[in-house]
């Protein structure tokens, strides 16, 4: 049977082109809603900014640090530079940023490196802008990894086995590797001394296990608390180094401030401090001026004032090891005029 | 009367029946297609209950329910093998089918925190990432997703770690974090958990959770294991959390009661975290935890850190406010040693 083209009329074609237009209008939208679909839409209010990521931030000043960064022959890049200002520092380092804001941090940078020529090691390079060079020494010596050797590459500086740990001026930098080797600590040295190039001359801080006693002091142990040392707000930019002596172990501190007036205040408002928590005085004959020992259990402190500078002995496990290492203390700095951090 | 010719009826258009059968059929296809099409995608379980514009309330209770009454809860082992030593463990507790059914669905929170080397330390270590999944896999999980909101790029944070490439390699899927996965959440009597942005979508048909951690220090915290590796659901600027650490901990383990937690003491920092750097920041103490509790697994964890529960508060408060038992001995814990 021989079949024609069915006639349609003009109306049909209209209703019939309008339903196929209907019909891709709604394909479109399930297209659009599809590609907004949310897996927590029942909830969700709005789509809330995720935790701050890692970025290379665009402001001047935030990239003095970047630009400090060296490209060294052998080290490529395998990320590009990151910068860190106070408000994002957690971004990169998490709660470790409780130790850099107190302490005057400025901004950071860092970057990726692989190391071919040393079985494709990961390397990562911090550079820290801490203001001043005592706040760049107060991160560096609190981080200090006991037992691990000072190297001369800077006044302080010490290496361990995948890394190296410095200061220069204002500026503290880590460098670290993912893996440990002699061939690869040549390499990160390499490094370090390209960086260094890049680091302004400034003033240094000089080294703070100076100012101490020498006998029985472990030399990696002296730290700079930029703020509220042993618990007590306010009492900042506290030097401390840890003995070993005959009677015991304790803790030797030093600080200054602007009159000696002033560091008599403080030395009572620490004892204030100590007598609220429940330290008592102890009666000890024979100590030189009116040097008050405390005690408490079997912990004791000691605190004295020379001049601008407020001093002490902290947590000594005996009165035999306060009462030595007060008295070699003392001595010491009436060696020396200016302790190095105030 | 007589009937038109379909010559006629072709020249007037009108339909006759055969056509018209025709049509209908040719429709009744189309329809059918598109409705099967329909019921293919249509989700049967669909999302979970609304509350409307509220916010949601927690992140779901994944405690297995199958598990043996009076059966050990908590496993302690010692070795330096992760894959033996959680083969061990979870086998004391009664095998990972009494933890992973047929079909489960499975989420692993990692703590993928930082874009460092597995070396360092810092996050998850891949091996221990590798055996969590393969036993899911092996008692009969039908996905096994990794996911984890860093503090750095999570992109890098995967690969760097090597979690992206143990998850690969045994046939787990990692979802990183999009902002279409957070949703407000409030804690219920909580004071800090209001409202804020928490990744709650990737628990969108998971079945069962389970927190794989490492044995951190932790500047602020004390120390960084199970219950701060919560911490990685949040989103926002989280950051402000670090004012009252030991407040938001205690809120983040009333927010997500895990099937197990694998807390990994192979290798733990001992000092400069939650970053470490050096190697010299590490120390063996191998020893792994596994745990149906995770606050009596973090107290475990703070004695290889050789610290006590009063120098990581928060492990205290979240006992008290019913997430779990500090004093791990209670639990009776199963000692073993993968190297005997």
């Amino acid at each position: 049977m021989a079949r024609g083209k069915t006639k349609v009329g003009t109306t049909q074609r209209l209703v019939g082109y309008g339903i196929l237009a209907l019909l891709g209008l709604i394909a479109v939208w399930l297209l659009v809603q599809q590609s907004r679909f949310n897996p927590a839409v029942i909830v969700a209010m709005r789509a809330p900014q995720l935790q701050g990521r890692p970025q290379v931030v665009s402001g001047r000043a935030l990239t003095a640090t970047a630009a400090l960064i060296p490209e060294v022959s052998g080290f490529t890049f395998l990320a590009p530079m990151e910068s860190y200002g106070p408000e994002n520092l957690s971004d990169k380092i998490d709660g470790k940023a409780e130790l850099y804001l107190p302490a005057g941090f400025k901004e950071m940078s860092c970057r990726s490196f692989g190391l071919g020529a040393s079985g494709g090691a990961h390397v990562e390079v911090f550079l820290y802008d801490m203001g001043l060079p005592q706040n760049a020494y107060a991160v560096f010596s609190g981080q200090r990894r006991p037992g691990s050797p000072g190297i001369s590459l800077t006044a302080n500086a010490y290496a361990t086995a995948n890394a190296l740990f410095f200061t220069k001026g204002r500026f503290y930098v880590e460098i670290v590797a993912d893996r440990a080797s002699e061939a690869l600590q040549s390499f990160l040295e390499a490094y370090a001394a390209a960086l260094l190039a890049n680091l302004p001359s400034e003033g240094e801080t000089k080294d703070g296990a100076a100012l101490f006693p020498k006998e029985g002091l472990a030399l990696d142990s002296v730290r700079l608390s930029a703020t509220d040392a042993f618990g007590l707000e306010g009492l900042n930019n506290m030097l401390t180094g840890e003995y070993s002596l005959k009677g015991g172990k304790a803790t030797a501190f030093v600080t200054q401030r602007d009159t000696p007036e002033q560091a008599q205040a403080e030395a009572r408002r620490y004892l204030d401090f100590l007598a609220a928590n429940g330290y008592q005085k102890i009666e000890t004959p024979g100590l030189p001026g009116d040097i008050p020992v405390l005690g408490l259990d079997n912990s004791f402190e000691m605190v004295f004032v020379q001049g601008r500078t407020l001093a002490g002995v902290h947590d000594a496990s005996s009165l035999e090891a306060a009462l030595e290492l007060a008295a070699k203390l003392e001595t010491a700095l009436r060696g020396s005029r200016e302790p190095a951090h105030r | 009367m007589n009937q038109p010719t379909d010559e006629k009826r072709i020249h007037t258009g009108e339909l006759n029946r055969r056509d018209f059968l025709k049509r209908v059929g040719y429709a009744s296809a189309v329809a059918l297609a598109a409705g099967g099409l329909g019921l293919a995608f249509y989700d049967w379980k669909g999302p979970a209950a609304s509350e409307g514009q509220k916010a949601l309330t927690g992140l779901g209770d994944y405690t297995p329910r199958a598990l043996a009454s009076g059966g050990a809860k908590m496993a302690i082992i010692r070795g330096t093998d992760r894959a033996a030593m959680f083969a061990q463990g979870v086998k004391a507790l009664g095998g990972m089918e009494s933890f992973i059914q047929k079909g489960d669905r499975v989420l692993l929170k990692v703590n993928a925190a930082f874009a460092t080397p597995a070396s360092l330390g810092a996050t998850t270590h891949p091996e221990v990432l590798a055996a969590v999944a393969g036993l899911c896999f092996k008692a009969g999980a039908a996905q096994v997703l990794v996911t984890d909101n860093p503090i750095n790029n999570p992109d890098s944070c995967f690969e760097i770690t090597g979690l992206a490439g143990a998850a690969r390699a045994t046939g787990a899927r990692v979802i990183a974090p999009r902002a279409a996965l957070f949703s407000p959440v409030s804690l219920p009597g909580g004071k800090l958990i209001q409202n804020w942005p928490v990744m709650a979508g990737v628990f969108q048909g998971v079945t069962k959770v389970i927190v794989v951690s490492p044995v951190k220090d932790h500047q602020r915290a004390g120390a960084s294991m199970t219950l701060k590796n919560f911490y990685g659901f949040l989103g926002g600027r989280r950051n402000v959390f670090h004012q009252d650490i030991n407040g938001i901990i205690t809120e983040l383990a009333l927010l997500l009661k895990p099937t197990l937690c694998v807390l990994d003491g192979t290798v733990s920092m001992m000092t400069n975290g939650p970053t470490g750097g050096s190697l010299s920041d590490l120390k063996d103490t191998g020893t792994m935890v596994v745990s149906t509790d995770p606050v009596a697994a973090d107290a475990v964890g703070v004695e290889l850190l050789g610290r006590s529960l009063a120098d990581v508060p928060y492990i205290l408060m979240a006992q008290a406010a019913g997430a779990g038992q500090a004093d791990y001995r209670l639990l009776n814990p199963v000692l073993l040693d993968t190297r005997a």
